[in-house]
């Protein structure tokens, strides 16, 4: 009965989402919003490979993500194909997530987590000043190409695609398939030995040392995964847009964006970190567009997005940890209680 | 450059003491102090500017406000969370300093302000180094903020019982201390010192909604060094962090000065989470 | 029989303080040997000792002849030596089956990757140890002696050589220490070597071969439990006067 029902909802939208670019409602917006909609689902999904099931919070997910775009930048700029520089950028972001992972995932919990702030902020400034550094250093002079690496504030472009139609159609493909690569990924850790080993570490990690789980191998094997979709989704994003700078990709807001999404779809669950990311999108959208007249005072809402995460936030850590799956976990309950009753009612009758 | 380092200090204890009292009582790690620290900052300015007050008088009126917020935020919201793990009560306090930076947004826009006021660029001269009298006065009220705090601590039963909960709050849960009521004062105690740092930042700093936030990681820092429990420890590292910074600008590049103190706090972090009192300890103690 | 475990002068220190002082031990392969001593006698250090969990200060610990004192923990328990948590330490929000096939997919016989292969020998287990009908139970909803029992359990699932047991029969009722007894003595019959921490003397006098006493760190004693029982300085450091004039409740 549930199966059918979810093949009866599920088919037909999963058609419309793939017939979006040729549909062409509203001039691209829904292309757009889509293609926006599955790259946060993989990166919701990724960062809850590490924070959901592993139980690591981590606030520094934006320097994979900078990362991988800038990895992708930086390449396509010296002559070499896009396309190559996608798995590269997976593995560069991979592996910073190796260098600083390997010593801060020693620490437990809150800890972690203020590490990764830290990770996070410092990796910002360095890349937003790495030209000058390079500039003043004769033996890393080499790698400036005409006088630029990174860019500094101002970041780097991409040169523009004749046909951006098509270009643009081809990568919403794209960035669906890398959403249910990552979600299959998700799905294999979750139900084989590595989630299995993950959990045991979020739940009791000296408990799980001592009945044979390599707890620092395992974690840091989650990050590096995590970092890779992630470096991907960055690589993506840059190729979708031509034009990045640190403060986009590499700032807070990606790192809380990534924190966010799992934690208001339901942490450490499969579906979860879908439901939040799309939350997250649609509340982004309609709000940033959005103007609130008061009579005489006149609101503009665009940065009330990140209010209503921060309240939902804490109303889910209060009320409800498992978040909008949760919720939904517990209509379904009330729901099925209300029909027996009033089906017993009706048989009373 | 040393002067105002240790000027600096002064007012970098200030906020870290607050963080360092909450997490010790509490083990929570206040990610709201940012946010505290951006409120005070905007009430200082309207106080300040719009108002006319005097601007060394206003942190010290500001305090008391903020101690109640920190004592109604704990009673009504951190204390449903103090039985789950500590990482949901980071994320909740996570939470509430988004609210509190997109309320400032609101309110205030995105723009950055500063405190101008007649003192601002009043400096005196001792032996060829010139002071900034603001930044003077900034370290007093922040190192006497301090002082009353020890001796409150040291010498009342509100203080002796924070300390007690400190350590063990079973044992003083046992021996019939209000552990509840204490966590209530020392998270509102916590509050009012970030709300003073934040205040006495507004007149030096310029400050935007997202004020506070490399503040709040330089404080962990500082705590991180100095230990967590001891006011002296929290002291050091503060003058540890501002010298660190005063010679990053000078050695590297100003622009890398907030690099220095976040690559730090990682660093202290991983290599020695028991702060610099274990890293003496190590090296009498071989 | 063989001498599985050896422990050379183990010494393990916190800072400054000595727990543990120049320990010698041994056990064989097949044996049931119970440690005893007072409170803060040193004997959870000793078995974290041994797991890896705190390696030792100084000294040597051999498990058949390998030298484990600088391994982590979890590769201890792979080479075949887990032990019980004195606080039960079960993975709340995980079903008692997952909890027991984390054991079964980490521990020492890791059957190589089949979620099936792993199920089987968690539910094998279960059987064993009465918890079958528990199976999808959350972990944070079993009571007390469950838990023990799951405890055990996930140890189990890892197919240890050697099992540590840290005080599983403390805080059980009489008829749930006997439960106990048995399943410890089923699990030396199945060929599992034991060295268990205890302060019931009943269970440990009872299944133990042989008894290692510690006090301040040190060993006192060591013998088979009636003569361990009657040695003087045991009896001073640990069972008290209480024990000496005959009107123990412990015995």
């Amino acid at each position: 009965m549930s199966r059918s029902w979810k093949l009866w909802v599920g088919g037909p939208v999963l058609a419309f989402l793939v017939l979006i670019p040729f549909l062409e409602l509203q001039g691209g917006y829904l292309q757009t919003l889509g293609f926006l909609t599955f790259l946060y689902i993989t990166m919701s999904t990724a960062w809850n490979i590490l924070g959901g099931y592993a139980g690591q919070t981590s606030f520094g997910h934006a320097t994979f993500y900078g990362l991988g775009a800038y990895t992708t930048c930086i390449l396509t700029l010296r002559g070499i194909p896009a396309l190559l520089t996608i798995p590269v950028a997976g593995m560069i972001a991979s592996l910073y997530g190796l260098l600083w992972g390997y010593p801060c995932l020693r620490l437990r919990g809150q800890y972690f987590a203020i590490a990764t702030i830290g990770v996070g902020e410092a990796t910002r400034l360095l890349m937003l000043n790495l030209d000058d550094l390079i500039k003043n250093n004769s033996l890393l002079k080499g790698f400036l190409q005409k006088g630029v690496l990174t860019g500094g504030a101002t970041g780097l472009m991409l040169p523009t695609p004749p046909d951006i139609q098509a270009y643009a159609t081809a990568f919403y493909y794209g960035v669906m398939g890398l959403m249910f690569f990552a979600l299959f990924v998700s799905w294999r850790v979750k139900n084989g030995k590595f989630g299995l080993g993950l959990f045991a570490i979020n739940m009791d990690m000296d408990a799980a040392e001592t009945v044979g789980v390599n707890t620092t191998r395992y974690k840091i094997l989650a990050l590096m995964l995590s970092a890779f979709l992630v470096g991907i989704s960055g690589s993506i994003y840059a190729q979708y847009v031509f034009y990045i700078d640190p403060q986009t990709v590499f700032g807070f807001p990606m790192s809380i964006a990534m924190v966010l999404m799992p934690i208001i779809g339901g942490i450490g669950t499969l579906i979860g970190p879908v439901l939040g990311a799309v939350f997250y999108i649609v509340v982004q959208d309609r709000i940033l567009t959005a103007n609130l007249n008061l009579g005489l005072i006149k609101l503009s809402l665009s940065s009330l997005h990140l209010l209503v995460y921060g309240g939902l936030l804490v109303l889910i850590i209060l009320f409800e940890p498992k978040g909008l799956l949760g919720v939904h976990h517990r209509f379904n309950i009330w729901w099925n209680k209300r029909k027996r009753r009033s089906l017993a009612a009706t048989e009373k009758a | 450059m040393i002067v105002s380092a240790i000027l600096l200090a002064g007012l970098y204890a200030t906020m870290s003491y607050g963080l360092a009292l909450i997490y010790g009582v509490m083990k929570i790690v206040n990610l709201a102090h940012a946010g505290v620290m951006m409120w005070a900052a905007y009430v200082a300015f309207i106080l300040i500017v719009h108002l006319g007050a005097n601007p060394f008088l206003v942190p010290i009126l500001i305090a008391p406000v903020f101690f109640v917020f920190g004592v109604l935020l704990q009673r009504y919201v951190v204390q449903r969370v103090m039985g789950a793990p500590p990482i949901s009560s980071l994320l909740l306090l996570f939470g509430v300093w988004l609210i509190m930076q997109n309320i400032s947004y609101l309110v205030f826009s995105g723009d950055t302000k500063a405190v101008t006021t007649k003192y601002t660029l009043m400096t005196f001269q001792i032996s060829g180094i010139s002071i900034s009298i603001n930044r003077l006065v900034v370290f007093i009220v922040g190192v006497l903020a301090l002082v009353v705090l020890r001796q409150f601590l040291g010498h009342t039963y509100m203080g002796k019982a924070i300390r007690a909960t400190a350590q063990d709050k079973e044992a003083s849960k046992l021996a019939g201390i209000n552990t509840e009521r204490v966590m209530e004062t020392a998270f509102g105690i916590g509050t009012a010192l970030a709300s003073l740092a934040g205040s006495l930042m507004a007149l030096i700093f310029a400050f935007d909604p997202d004020f506070g936030r490399s503040h709040l990681l330089k404080g962990f820092c500082i705590v991180v060094l100095g230990g967590l429990e001891s006011m002296i420890g929290v002291a050091l590292g503060a003058l540890v962090l501002a010298l660190a910074e005063a010679l990053s600008v000078l050695w590297l590049m100003p622009a890398l000065q907030d690099f220095v103190s976040f690559a730090l706090l990682v660093i202290v972090l991983i290599v020695m989470p028991g702060g610099m009192k274990e890293l003496v300890d190590r090296l009498i103690r071989p | 029989m063989a001498i599985l475990l050896e422990g050379r002068k183990v010494s393990r220190n916190f800072g400054g303080l000595a727990a543990l002082l120049n320990v010698n031990f041994q056990v064989r392969s097949g044996e049931i040997v119970g440690l005893i001593g007072p409170n803060g006698a040193g004997k959870t250090t000793l078995f974290r000792c041994i797991t890896g969990v705190h390696p030792p200060t100084f000294g040597r610990i051999l498990f058949k002849g390998e030298d484990i004192s600088k391994l982590m923990p979890h590769h201890i328990c792979v080479m075949g030596i887990t032990n019980t948590h004195q606080v039960v330490k079960p993975f709340p929000e995980m079903t008692v089956l997952d909890n027991v096939r984390v054991g079964a997919f980490f521990g020492k016989g890791w059957v190589r990757g089949e979620v099936k292969d792993a199920t089987q020998e968690a539910l094998r287990v279960l059987e064993f140890t009465g918890l079958t009908s528990k199976a999808n139970f959350l972990a944070r909803n079993l009571t007390l002696p469950d838990r023990k029992r799951l405890e055990v359990a996930r140890a189990l699932a890892t197919r240890p050589e050697l099992l540590l047991l840290d005080e599983v029969v403390a805080g059980l009722n009489p008829t749930e220490v006997d439960r106990m007894i048995r399943l410890i003595q089923q699990l030396r019959e199945s060929g599992i070597t034991i060295f268990m921490v205890e302060h019931v003397m009943r269970a440990v006098l009872s299944v133990s071969d042989r008894l290692i006493v510690l006090n301040f760190g040190e060993k006192i004693a060591e013998g088979p439990p009636d003569e361990v029982a009657r040695n003087p300085q045991v009896i001073e450091a640990y069972l008290g006067k209480n024990y000496a004039s005959g009107k123990s409740h412990y015995a």
